[in-house]
C-alpha cells in the first residue's frame, strides 16, 4: 500500500495526524498549481483550504482503485481553481486589492524542497515540455492553466483549429511517452 | 486494424484533449456519450491521460502556502475531530468484532446453561437482528457513498452546466441545478416551504421540440428544516434537447403530467 493510500485509510478513521501528514506532503504542489491558475495568493489559499477541508470531511471521495492519490488530488485542485476562475468576471478580478497579487519571490519555496521525488518529477516534466515547440507548449498551458478549449486557443494564438488540436494531442502523447519511460 | 479498432479510433483520438478539458462542446458531448455507454478501453485510456495531464501541475512556479493557512486548517480539523462534526461517510467495513463476539457468547451460554436456553435463543435472535441491521446499514452506506462521489464530480467538474432556478412565488428561495452531460443532475436549495400533507416536489424536463410535453422525473419532499436535495443519475432527456427544467408540487408518488403550475423554472443552456 502506498504511503498516501495508508494516510487516506487513517483519514477515514478521523486521524488528525494523517491529515497533517497529507497536507505537509502535498500542500506545496497543490498551492503552486492553484496560485498559477488564479494568480492571487489570498484567493489561492481559500481554494486550497476548501480542497483540504473537503478531503478531511469526505476522504471517501477518493477511490484507490482508480489510480494513485496525487493525480486525483491535482485534478480536483485544478477543477476547483478553474471553476473559481470562471465564476469570477474579469471586472471583479481587476477590482481586487492590488496588494493581493502574487507573493514576492522570497516567499516562494525554491522548488518543492524537502521532497526529492517531487523535484525530480517536476524537472522531468519541464524537460519534456521544453522539448516541444514553443507554440505547442503554449497551447497545452493555455488549456491546462486557463481552461481554454481548442477553438479558444486557436483564436488566442491565431492558428488553424486543426493545427492546435494536433499540437495538443501530439504534445500530450510525447509527455505520456516520456513519463512512461521514466516511471 | 480491425473494424472495431476503426470504430474506436475517433474516440481514442479525443481522449487526451478531453482529459485536458480542451474539447469543444460537440466533440465533448460525443465522447461523453461514448464513455457513458461503457467503453472500457476508452475509460482506461482516459484514466491514463488524466494521470499524464495532472503532471502538468509541475509546470507551475513553485510556491509555498502561508503557515497561517496550515494553522487555520489544522485548528478546524482538530475542532471537528473533537466535536465529531462533519463526519466522513463510512465506507463498507467488516462486520464489527463485538457483534460476532455477541453471537459467540450467546451460543456458549446456551451450551453451558441449558435451563436458560430460551433466553439464550432470544439473545441470538437479537444479535442476528442487529447483524442484519448492520448489513443493511452497510449496503445503504455503500449506496450513499456512490451517490456522494457522483455528486462531487457533477458539482466540481468544470464541464457541468449550472442552471439557476428562480421561484415564481414570492418568498420562495432560488434553487441551483448543476447538470453534467454524462453523470446527471444535482438540484439543491434551502429554506423551502414544506408541501402540505404527503404532497411532493417533482422535477420536469421541458423539451425544445415544439409541442413537446413535459417529461416527468424524480420527486422528493424537502427535509423538515426546508433543505431540498435531488440527484437524477439518468435524466430522461439530453441537455441539448431540453429547454427548461421545472419543479411543481404534486400528489405523493408524483404525476405523469403536471397537475399544478411550476414553482421553479430554469432555462437550460447546454455547453
Amino acid at each position: 500500500m502506498s504511503p498516501d493510500a495508508a494516510l487516506i485509510e487513517r483519514l477515514l478513521e478521523r486521524d488528525v495526524r494523517a491529515f497533517e501528514e497529507l497536507y505537509d506532503r502535498h500542500s506545496r504542489i497543490v498551492y503552486s498549481l492553484v496560485l498559477r491558475i488564479l494568480q492571487q495568493a489570498s484567493t489561492a489559499e481559500e481554494v486550497v483550504q476548501d480542497i483540504f477541508l473537503q478531503l478531511w470531511r469526505n476522504a471517501a471521495l477518493y477511490d484507490g482503485a482508480r489510480g494513485p492519490f496525487l493525480p486525483w488530488l491535482l485534478t480536483l485542485a485544478r477543477n476547483r481553481a478553474l471553476d473559481h476562475l470562471r465564476r469570477k468576471s474579469e471586472r471583479q478580478r481587476r477590482r481586487e486589492d492590488q496588494s493581493d497579487e502574487l507573493p514576492p519571490a522570497s516567499v516562494s519555496a525554491p522548488d518543492f524542497e524537502g521532497n526529492l521525488d517531487l523535484q525530480r518529477r517536476a524537472a522531468r516534466v519541464r524537460e519534456l515540455m521544453s522539448g516541444l515547440k514553443p507554440q505547442q507548449r503554449q497551447a497545452i498551458e493555455l488549456a491546462y492553466f486557463e481552461g481554454l478549449s481548442h477553438s479558444e486557443i486557436a483564436s488566442r494564438l491565431e492558428e488553424p483549429l486543426g493545427t492546435v488540436k494536433s499540437w495538443i494531442r501530439n504534445g500530450l502523447l510525447k509527455l505520456k511517452e516520456g513519463l512512461g519511460a521514466t516511471a | 486494424m480491425s473494424s472495431s479498432d476503426t470504430t474506436r479510433d475517433p474516440y481514442l483520438a479525443l481522449i487526451e484533449a478531453y482529459a485536458l478539458g480542451a474539447l469543444d462542446t460537440d466533440e465533448r458531448a460525443l465522447l461523453e456519450a461514448h464513455l457513458a455507454a461503457g467503453c472500457a478501453e476508452c475509460a482506461r485510456s482516459l484514466e491514463q491521460a488524466r494521470s499524464v495531464v495532472s503532471q502538468l501541475a509541475y509546470l507551475a512556479p513553485a510556491a509555498q502556502p502561508s503557515r497561517m493557512l496550515r494553522g487555520r486548517l489544522l485548528k478546524t480539523v482538530r475542532d471537528e475531530a473533537r466535536t465529531g462534526n462533519a463526519p466522513t461517510p463510512a465506507p463498507a467495513k467488516a462486520i464489527p468484532l463485538w457483534l460476532w463476539a455477541g453471537v459467540a457468547a450467546a451460543f456458549l451460554l446456551a451450551l453451558y446453561n441449558l435451563h436458560e436456553a430460551q433466553s439464550t435463543h432470544e439473545a441470538i435472535r437479537r444479535a442476528q437482528a442487529a447483524l442484519d441491521e448492520q448489513i443493511q446499514l452497510q449496503k445503504k452506506s455503500a449506496q450513499d457513498l456512490r451517490a456522494a462521489r457522483r455528486e462531487a464530480w457533477i458539482l466540481t467538474d468544470p464541464k457541468s452546466v449550472r442552471i439557476a432556478m428562480p421561484a415564481g412565488k414570492t418568498g420562495f428561495p432560488e434553487l441551483q441545478a448543476t447538470w453534467h452531460a454524462a453523470l446527471g443532475i444535482v438540484i439543491s436549495g434551502e429554506k423551502l416551504p414544506v408541501p402540505g400533507g404527503k404532497r411532493t416536489l417533482q422535477l420536469w424536463f421541458v423539451p425544445k421540440a415544439a409541442g413537446g410535453k413535459p417529461i416527468p422525473s424524480r420527486n422528493v419532499r424537502p427535509e423538515s428544516d426546508g433543505r431540498f436535495h435531488l440527484l437524477v443519475e439518468e435524466p430522461p432527456e439530453r441537455q441539448g434537447d431540453t429547454k427548461l427544467l421545472a419543479i411543481t408540487e404534486e400528489p405523493e408518488g408524483g404525476s405523469e403530467q403536471p397537475t399544478t403550475p411550476p414553482i421553479w423554472v430554469g432555462a437550460v443552456q447546454s455547453r
